[in-house]
């Protein structure tokens, strides 16, 4: 008897699951969502990039020095190392934006990949190009003073 | 003798949750043996964290081995890196990692007793439950962020801190839940047609359960009383927090579903003793320190007992790490219990097992 | 962790004097590459009263036949196929194939893979 009343109940009974696309979901306020990036405050000391477990954090750097960053949101697993990593206040940052999602023409995998390996290659390449300026500074230093320089070059 | 069928089922199956073989040899509907297959996700987690990653960066790597219980395994690994590292964490963070444990133990016992609903032809308490379930998952998004992978414990400490607001919208939420808890234990228990799929279905002795080395709620339903919460007391203090083993006898179907809802009671009680004694402190300590020797760890997660095992070379990467998870220890017992049981209450006693197979496989 | 050392020879004899079924539960069984050699662990932990994890070690060839303790501890012999597949060792009785394809790349744990 009791179970029949609750059947007939059950028919004026509200759903209990929510019409998602429709109304919002349950989100909490420190939701763990994108990570955002203050390019005025980064110190360019490169710590998350070092820390962040899928890699989805990379630094390029052009042939005068000055990095760029990087940042994969379908790499990303949100769990906010590079936060905690972050030695200046702000620089980076945990929002409670929820990521949207990658279109096929953002080609977010293949073309993440090519840029991580340029963006390594382009700080190598940097690098050596810092290298060989030193090393051109320090012969015109030692040789600029002194007149014959045929034999200090090498 | 009469003739036999060969009956498999899975790695793909309706009634199975998980990529699991079993091949059933059945003689007039009983079965007689089952050979298993479980390793269909090998997914290489242990060769990756000992190449790949950073051992800081591998807490979060292994909380991708398992959906249910990813706070079991990063805590697991987080306790084993600092035992290599040599560091003691704060109170405050082996009281949050109990709290996170706690309820992802109720969420994962309340998707476990749903299944076995489900499977037991039962489909309207399988809603019934996984509704009841949802507000465990809400509260883990509120405490770490996430409703899967909650990335809550690092090496050294916790990630996050418990805000009042949240602290206090547990307690109620939980209090909330304690009547619709009754309402499941009354159903679980009284209902007469679940009772004929589960009382007497897939028993396992206790004599048995202790020759195959059988762990968690599966053994506990036998009567062997093994709980990891009731014997390491360094790690996570988990008695000052009103831990309670629970055990049955009985040891089949019935007797796993009761256990796991007992179990809940006492997961509601450590989480609200947690929350009331919650030790002021930091959140971390912080060590500049490589991993070196070698340590191990137990913990127990909602299906039982998970080791972990490192061996650290004074470097940033580990050099061996081993995860033992809580459906490896029974697999043997698992291909046991179904012996002598009719084929139509299989599915229900895969499900009561509680089988987790990416963590097995890793 | 209680480290107890013991070699091929005389391991079953080591494991069936301590191993109690009422008192032991057996965890798991794991091998460390250590180079030249391979260190095979058994686990083992108490019922009650709850205390240390008991390890038995022996250091082995990577081609040496190690003898399986499935005759006294019977749930082992999922431990010990895992580990003939993955650290490409030879456990006896255990054939290869449980944990990975038979024609996979063998030893995938072994150093240098």
């Amino acid at each position: 008897m009791k179970t029949f009343l609750n059947a007939i109940g059950n028919i004026f009974r509200q759903p209990v699951t929510t019409k998602y696309p429709f109304e919002p979901t349950f989100k909490p306020d420190d939701y763990r969502g994108l990570i955002g990036f203050e390019e005025s405050l980064c110190i360019w000391c490169r710590r998350c990039e070092a820390v962040c477990p899928p890699g989805a954090i990379v630094f390029s750097q052009d042939m005068e020095g000055k990095q760029t960053y990087h940042f994969n949101r379908a790499v990303c697993i949100y769990c906010g190392e590079c936060v905690r990593a972050c030695p200046k206040e702000g620089a980076l940052f945990q929002t409670a934006e929820p990521a949207p999602c990658a279109l096929k023409a953002e080609n977010i995998n293949n073309g993440w990949n090519k840029l991580y390996d340029d963006a390594l290659a382009s700080r190598e390449a940097y690098a050596a190009e810092k290298k060989r300026r030193a090393a051109a500074e320090k012969t015109a230093a030692t040789t600029n003073p002194i007149k014959p320089a045929a034999s200090e070059g090498e | 003798m009469s003739k036999q069928y060969e009956i498999p089922i899975g790695a793909q199956h309706i009634s199975l949750l998980e990529p699991l073989h079993f091949k059933f040899t059945t003689e007039n509907e009983k079965v007689v043996r089952t050979d298993a297959n479980v390793y269909y996700v090998h997914r290489g987690i242990e060769k990756a964290c000992c190449t790949k990653f950073k051992f800081r960066q591998v807490s979060f790597v292994v909380g991708r081995v398992c959906g249910l219980c990813s706070i079991s395994h990063t805590t697991a690994y987080s306790q084993v890196a600092e035992k290599l590292v040599k560091i003691e964490i704060p109170k405050r963070a082996k009281y949050l990692r109990m709290l996170v444990i706690e309820l992802d133990r109720i969420h994962s016992h309340l998707l476990c007793l749903s299944h076995v609903a489900e499977n037991s032809g039962f489909e309207a308490l399988f809603m019934k439950t996984m509704q009841y379930r949802e507000f465990a998952m809400e509260l883990l998004e509120a405490v770490c962020g996430n409703r899967i992978q909650y990335d809550f414990s690092i090496v050294g400490g916790v990630a996050r801190d418990l805000k009042p607001l949240v602290a206090n919208s547990i307690i109620a939420r939980l209090k909330t839940f304690m009547p619709q808890l009754d309402e499941l234990v009354d159903i679980y228990s009284n209902n007469w047609t679940l009772s004929l799929k589960n009382k007497g279905a897939g028993v396992i002795t206790k004599e048995t359960a202790m020759r195959l080395n059988v762990v968690g709620p599966f053994a506990r339903s036998a009567g062997l009383a093994i709980d990891v919460r009731n014997d390491t007391e360094d790690l996570l203090p988990w008695k000052e927090v009103g831990f309670e083993m629970i055990t049955d006898t009985a040891g089949d179907v019935y007797a796993r579903n009761m256990v796991r809802l007992r179990e809940l009671y006492v997961s509601i009680r450590i989480i609200q003793n947690v929350i009331n004694g919650l030790p002021e402190g930091e959140l971390v300590t912080e060590t500049k320190a490589f991993p070196d020797g070698e340590a191990v760890v137990r913990l127990e997660a909602p299906r039982g007992e998970l080791f972990y095992y490192a061996k650290g070379n004074k470097t940033q990467m580990l050099e061996r790490l081993k995860i033992k998870a809580p459906t490896f220890s029974n697999i043997a017992g698992m291909v046991e219990a179904f012996e002598g049981n009719e084929y139509g209450s299989v599915p229900a006693i895969i499900a009561s097992y509680d089988p987790c197979l990416s963590c097995t496989a890793r | 962790m209680n480290k107890i050392e013991t070699n091929l020879a005389t391991l079953r004899d080591d494991i069936r004097s301590f191993y109690n079924p009422a008192m032991h539960h057996f965890i798991v069984m794991n091998a460390v590459d250590l180079g030249q050699q391979m260190e095979v662990q058994w686990f083992f932990s108490n019922y009650a009263p709850p205390g240390d994890i008991t390890t038995f070690y022996a250091l082995v060839n990577p081609d040496e036949m190690i003898p399986s303790i499935r005759e006294i501890v019977p749930s082992a012999w999922v431990a010990e196929a895992e580990l003939v597949d993955l650290m490409n060792i030879s456990i006896e009785n255990t054939s290869k194939g449980f944990v990975l394809e038979p024609d996979f790349e063998s030893g995938p744990l072994r150093k240098g893979k």
